[in-house]
């Protein structure tokens, strides 16, 4: 795991490195062109923004597994489980709770050792302190490592995920269940065999609070995302001119991968914009745009369909196992509660 | 809010290419609002020979909008209006692109006057004629282009007058207030 995450820092810090040289060069321009820059560059996120709207076909296909597994959803629960699945539905809480409760758990540690006499007590009590310490450690590790990845994919699909598709949130609940029912290995065997796309909603639900640590870094997240799928249409590209044939302003790497049209008219984000507010019909072929746009969303998608997976598939791995460290942190969680019960019924015996 | 920086360059480009096609345009004061359009009349047609100018106003909106052209040299052409010299081209209208540019326009405009559509008209008497007397309506173009659209034409109208035994100086302007129009002026001489 931490080899994978270090050969994809790498291969994302190469394309960084090379947008930070070019932004170097734009920046020595006049200052009328930074702000046009500025203007391109939002105009490419909300392009980023339609090309995810194909999410939607990917979420249909999720409600027919959904469907595919009535059986499991039948079988009857024990006690254990509801409170399991009480805990599953406020996950989010308890992943919070947990880091505000590990030092009442050591609090209540400190207190348990003088009041119990014997050797074992004080034994089981120091060693549930020292797991406790070492799973924060980890949760703190692997929080650093799958930063960057996981952001990618929040950034991509929260929006839409909330707004347009909230019952499938509670289906996604109900196959958080089922997994935690099963062991940690069966686990990974199973979703090795589910879709991508479940992958990055289960990775899209996992990781919402480090969008509150860290909002600032998305956009340069998503310049990240996009910039090997402008390297795709590059290759296939033979001829690119050098400036807008309608604003004659010079074309930057974004706007020259940039192809609206079929008829192979290019031109810079900021007057294609500007075309589409007014008739949207493109200057080439005079044909409008919406079909156009439409063809060009689903061309990208079919480029980058590999790098996706190759993104979704290891951060599933790291969503599992940090999955496997929450669920293992609770369960000590549930031995320091006891604990301290016990030693409130021996004070009050005292 | 215009795009000068595209102005100045189309302007750039038209003077490179200016010997080869003959068509110039210039700025008429210090903004780049208003310019004037020359273009050469085609070679094989009645307006061979000729100089026509052509007033172009830049709107707001350029290059997302057109740009407004009419004709200040007066022109017999179906689809030119002989007396307000608009015209009736429709990438200057409905099918204009914002890839089109003022020579693009300009050679448009060329390519009209070498084939007219009298079947939708500008000037509906300059259609009726060239649908059912076509060498009139020649003549007539001809006629049209000598008097107005060539300048060494003016210093013929002027001997042509003096010979007549009028004054230079009454000549000359009688010719100006004329509008160019020999016969126009040799009435005014005729009266006064």
């Amino acid at each position: 795991m931490i080899s994978d995450s270090i050969t994809n820092a790498s291969a994302t810090s190469a394309p960084t490195a090379r947008d930070f040289g070019k932004k170097k060069r734009t920046n020595r321009s006049a200052k009328l062109k930074q702000s046009k820059l500025g203007l391109r560059r939002e105009q490419w996120l909300s392009q980023v923004a339609m090309i995810n709207k194909g999410d939607k076909e990917e979420m249909e296909s999720n409600r027919r597994i959904g469907s595919e597994k009535p059986d499991q959803r039948d079988l009857p629960r024990p006690v254990e489980n509801l409170d399991e699945d009480n805990n599953g539905t406020h996950r989010h809480e308890s992943f919070i709770e947990s880091l505000s409760n590990s030092p009442n758990s050591i609090l209540s540690g400190m207190n348990s050792i003088p009041n119990f006499s014997s050797s074992s007590s004080s034994g089981s009590g120091g060693s549930c302190s020292g797991n406790i310490t070492e799973e924060e450690d980890a949760d703190d590790d692997g929080c650093l490592d799958d930063w960057e990845a996981i952001a990618d994919a929040l950034a991509a699909d929260d929006e839409k995920h909330e707004k347009e598709n909230p019952p499938e949130s509670c289906q996604e609940h109900e196959d958080i269940k089922q997994s935690a029912l099963i062991g940690g290995a069966d686990v990974v065997l199973r979703d090795a065999k589910a879709d991508s796309q479940r992958r990055k909603q289960k990775s899209n639900q996992a990781w919402r609070p480090d969008d509150k640590l860290r909002p600032q870094g998305l956009p340069n997240l998503e310049k990240q995302r996009s910039f090997p799928v402008m390297n795709l249409h590059f290759s296939s590209v033979t001829v690119v001119p050098s400036s807008c044939p309608i604003c004659y302003e010079d074309l930057d790497l974004t706007d020259s991968n940039f192809l609206p049209c079929p008829c192979g008219f290019r031109l810079c984000l900021f007057c294609h914009k500007t075309i589409c507010d007014g008739d949207g019909r493109c200057p080439g072929c005079r044909k409008p745009y919406e079909r156009n746009t439409i063809k060009f969303e689903a061309s990208v998608q079919g480029g980058g369909l590999t790098i996706r997976l190759a993104r979704s598939s290891s951060m599933f791995c790291r969503v599992v196992c940090e999955y496997i460290r929450w669920y293992t942190n609770f369960k000590y969680i549930k031995v320091a509660i006891s604990l301290f019960l016990i030693a409130c019924e021996n004070l009050a015996y005292l | 809010m215009i795009d000068f920086s595209r102005i100045q360059k189309e302007l750039q480009d038209c003077e490179r290419n200016q010997d080869s096609s003959g068509i110039r345009v210039c700025p008429k004061s210090d903004n780049l609002t208003r310019l004037t359009g020359t273009i050469p009349g085609p070679i094989g047609t009645p307006y061979e020979g000729g100089t026509f100018q052509i007033d172009i106003t830049m709107p707001d909106g350029y290059p997302f909008e057109p740009p407004k052209m009419q004709f200040s040299t007066k022109v017999w052409h179906p689809n030119i209006s002989s007396q307000s010299g608009a015209i009736c081209l429709d990438i200057l209208k409905d099918q204009w692109s914002p890839a089109l540019t003022l020579k693009t326009a300009l050679v448009s405009i060329q390519a009209l006057l070498s084939a007219p559509e009298p079947k939708d008209p500008q000037d509906a008497v300059v259609a009726e004629q060239y649908m059912k007397n076509y060498q009139v309506f020649v003549s007539t173009a001809r006629y049209w282009t000598e008097t107005f659209a060539k300048k060494s034409s003016l210093e013929e109208k002027v001997k042509r007058l003096v010979e007549m035994g009028f004054g230079d100086a009454q000549v000359r302007s009688a010719i100006e207030s004329s509008g160019g129009d020999e016969n126009l002026a040799l009435e005014k001489l005729c009266s006064a």
